[in-house]
């Protein structure tokens, strides 16, 4: 227990030539701290972020190097994105060891995604269903239908938007989760063999395997107006970091910065077969077939880093939880997590035989898993 | 996976010394150190001093400390909001969404003139005339409706102690009203919110500092206690305000907005003023700008003027963000919504919307990932923002 009282103890050192002066107070193990410096100095060393220069001293007035400072920055802001995290405060410090405690809820099959408002997790799937799971217990609260061939999910505005992979006439369908369940309402069609979709505030962006994405502007009238962008090699999966939409390219490897009209800004190369990515505020995280997951800083499209092991194999889904990457390993039926700060590895996860991990999610306080050949979403 | 790599240099005299190691792209970073300095290359608080060096024995400046303070609290700000768990990397541009239907949801009746609103975290509550009706904040359904005594409409909004408070104002020629601040619990049945206080003159704007309930009051301020039964005591001091009109708790002080001296008045746990702080000496109504004050020290760190001259007059914030509403004033004024990034004041997005028409935006709240406004599309709607 941190001894609350500060000591003011006056030193008169002795200095060289006979001086004397009052030198520093005493502040928790320290006696160089002055009480100006003390609570920030006290915090940092309760915080584990410092250990002094010896058992009694800090050396507040010594200069600090970049390295030094490097140490204090990061390990500040470990301790800051950990007890920021709702698993914080709920007590929540374990990470789900193996499938026998993933506690699974039944959804359509055929789910290869998932995505949350914060308080629902909404799956759609294959079977044209939209399930509605209630995060804090994982309860079917509802479901939707008429999402044909559901493929993937964003959810903005208070409305859930699916895509649906009718073959040749792809569709982006919308719910409005304030509503009773019932039938999805089409939006926008003929969007080809649609993939991912994402929200960027105004508009929806549609992915096609053919070499076309979509823009769909929200309109007062149905079906919504489309604007379609070629010259793709074959896009899958759309993110957005706040200032631009990417989309990943199957043909290319590669994943590919848009300006507002769809234009390719940049091609960052990415492993093969890139896979449903997640900005964390920094960095874009692709995970790749091949079992590569590639880190881009979103801001230039520079590769940070090219991660593998850590089980990463067939990778095909992340998602972010504000500190930790979840991604979900199709081939070996595996999830692989990461602490996005230092991209350090923190284990890999099977989800069971016969599950098929596709989809990730995050509800802001752990992850979710859609399980495609059981039919199940997870919680992780 | 990325690993250290230990370099040998050969030094000058053909000695040979294993000086660095690799560490990403830096040369000159040793294993104790490259964690640390990874991540924070990784998290984009620093390219290095080249593309190949950190240079960790350099002092670092007063300049570089800032930079590497306030990117990484930057990072850590952008990283702990529930929007980047959920991914919602986006900004809404709430007037084509809302033309479209997105975010809004129909107002079982006309909001209240005050624009009251607050969140409990999981629920939206905003007040009607002589109502409140609640809605969820996830999916924006309307959940239910209370309701105060006819005679008075409600003018605020407060959450605390799992109750929600409701301050009142009476009608103006509609006779007494059983009281000015109603309780509702959220736990039971909808129904009548009971009236637990009456103050001297018009309650406008309420706190709670985790024990008391302080109401600003048009001419004076209230500190009301908590009790098991109605009514419970008010303490009501004159001296030292002219025309209260808001009240906030920062953790230590209570503060109040005084319209009169266009002031925010900075008070000890009896009312009594401590420390006053100007807002300018031409009245608080119209052509203001938003005024930043430091509770340390009640320093104005900084003004922001919206675009127009609507008077905002609401704000809200979520952990990283604040809105600021100015709905007009009621005056030939552009209302205005305005969002603004909390650690560094910069704008993040402004909208200003067209005068009268009954569609400029009023209240403001936010339940940690959304906010939340009144508006009108075709009648009275709840808009998340």
């Amino acid at each position: 227990m941190r001894c609350a009282a500060v000591l003011l103890l006056a030193l008169a050192a002795l200095l060289a030539g006979g001086a004397v002066r009052i030198v520093q107070d005493q502040c928790g193990p320290f006696t160089d701290v002055s009480p100006a410096f003390c609570p920030y100095v006290l915090e940092m060393y309760d915080l584990g972020i410092t250990a002094g220069t010896s058992a009694t001293t800090f050396s507040p007035d010594n200069p600090m190097t970049r390295g030094q400072a490097a140490v204090f920055v990061s390990k500040g802001i470990n301790q800051a994105l950990a007890r920021s995290r709702r698993r914080a405060a709920l007590g929540q410090w374990w990470t789900t060891q193996n499938p026998t405690i993933l506690p699974p809820t039944p959804v359509g099959m055929g789910s290869y995604t998932c995505a949350s408002d914060g308080s629902d997790v909404w799956v759609p799937a294959g079977d044209g269903t939209v399930t509605r799971v209630r995060a804090s217990d994982g309860r079917v609260l509802e479901t939707w239908t008429g999402a044909t061939a559901a493929i993937a999910v964003a959810v903005g505005m208070g409305r859930v938007f699916i895509t649906g992979q009718a073959p040749g006439d792809g569709k982006l369908y919308m719910l409005d989760a304030s509503q009773p369940a019932g039938t999805v309402t089409t939006v926008a069609d003929n969007l080809g063999t649609v993939q991912g979709v994402i929200f960027d505030g105004s508009r929806l962006w549609v992915a096609d395997q053919n070499p076309n994405i979509s823009i769909v502007t929200p309109g007062p009238s149905l079906p919504w107006a489309t604007t379609t962008v070629g010259g793709f090699g074959g896009t899958s999966t759309l993110l957005f970091d706040g200032t631009n939409v990417w989309v990943t390219d199957y043909v290319q490897n590669a994943l590919l910065r848009l300006d507002s009209n769809g234009s390719v800004l940049q091609t960052v190369a990415t492993g093969l077969n890139p896979g449903f990515s997640v900005f964390d505020g920094a960095n874009i995280w692709v995970p790749g077939l091949d079992g590569t997951l590639t880190v881009i800083r979103a801001s230039t499209g520079v590769v940070v880093a090219t991660l593998s092991g850590n089980g990463l194999n067939g990778s095909v889904a992340t998602a972010f939880d504000g500190e930790r990457i979840l991604v979900a390993n199709s081939g070996p039926e595996t999830v692989s997590l990461f602490r996005a700060a230092d991209l350090a590895p923190l284990g890999s996860f099977a989800t069971g035989t016969a599950t098929v991990p596709t989809g990730v999610c995050s509800d802001g306080t752990g992850f979710w898993i859609t399980l495609r050949a059981s039919g199940q979403l997870a919680r992780f | 996976m990325i690993g250290p790599l230990a370099l040998v240099t050969a030094l000058a005299g053909g000695a040979t010394r294993i000086v660095q190691d690799q560490c990403g792209s830096f040369t000159d970073v040793s294993p104790a150190f490259c964690p640390y300095v990874l991540e924070m290359y990784y998290l984009g608080i620093t390219a290095g001093t080249s593309a190949t060096t950190f240079s960790p024995d350099n002092p670092v400046t007063r300049g570089q400390a800032a930079v590497f303070v306030s990117k990484a609290i930057n990072q850590t700000l952008a990283r702990s909001s529930r929007h980047a768990a959920l991914g919602q990397w986006w900004t809404a541009t709430s007037s084509s969404s809302w033309s479209a239907g997105l975010g809004i949801t129909p107002m079982p009746d006309y909001p209240g003139p005050f624009g009251a609103m607050a969140s409990d975290g999981t629920d939206i509550w905003v007040a009607g005339y002589s109502s409140v009706f609640r809605f969820r904040a996830s999916d924006g359904r309307y959940l239910e409706t209370w309701t105060i005594d006819a005679t008075a409409v409600a003018s605020w909004l407060l959450v605390a102690t799992g109750r929600v408070f409701v301050g009142a104002f009476p009608v103006p020629g509609g006779g007494s009203p059983l009281g000015s601040l109603y309780i509702i619990d959220p736990s039971q049945t909808a129904g009548n919110a009971t009236p637990v206080a009456t103050l001297p003159s018009n309650q406008l704007a309420l706190a709670f500092d985790g024990a008391n309930i302080w109401s600003a009051d048009a001419s004076d301020v209230s500190i009301i206690t908590l009790s098991p039964t109605a009514p419970w005591p008010v303490s009501t001091i004159t001296t030292g305000f002219q025309y209260p009109v808001g009240v906030v708790f920062d953790g230590s002080n209570v503060w109040v907005a005084d319209d009169g001296p266009c002031a925010l008045l900075k008070v000890d746990n009896s009312g009594a003023v401590l420390q006053t702080v100007s807002l300018g000496s031409a009245g608080c109504y119209l052509n203001q700008p938003v005024f930043v004050v430091r509770v340390s020290d009640g320093a104005v760190v900084k003004t922001i003027s919206p675009s127009t001259d609507g008077g905002p007059d609401r704000a809200a914030f979520d952990g990283e963000r604040i809105l600021v509403v100015s709905d007009g004033g009621g005056q030939d004024s552009p209302p205005d919504l305005m969002l603004l990034r909390a650690a560094d004041f910069s704008i993040l997005r402004e909208e200003i919307f067209s005068p009268f028409g009954g569609s400029a935006p009023g209240g403001g709240t936010t339940d940690g990932l959304n906010f939340w406004v009144l508006f009108d599309v075709n009648g009275p709607v709840l808009a998340r923002y």
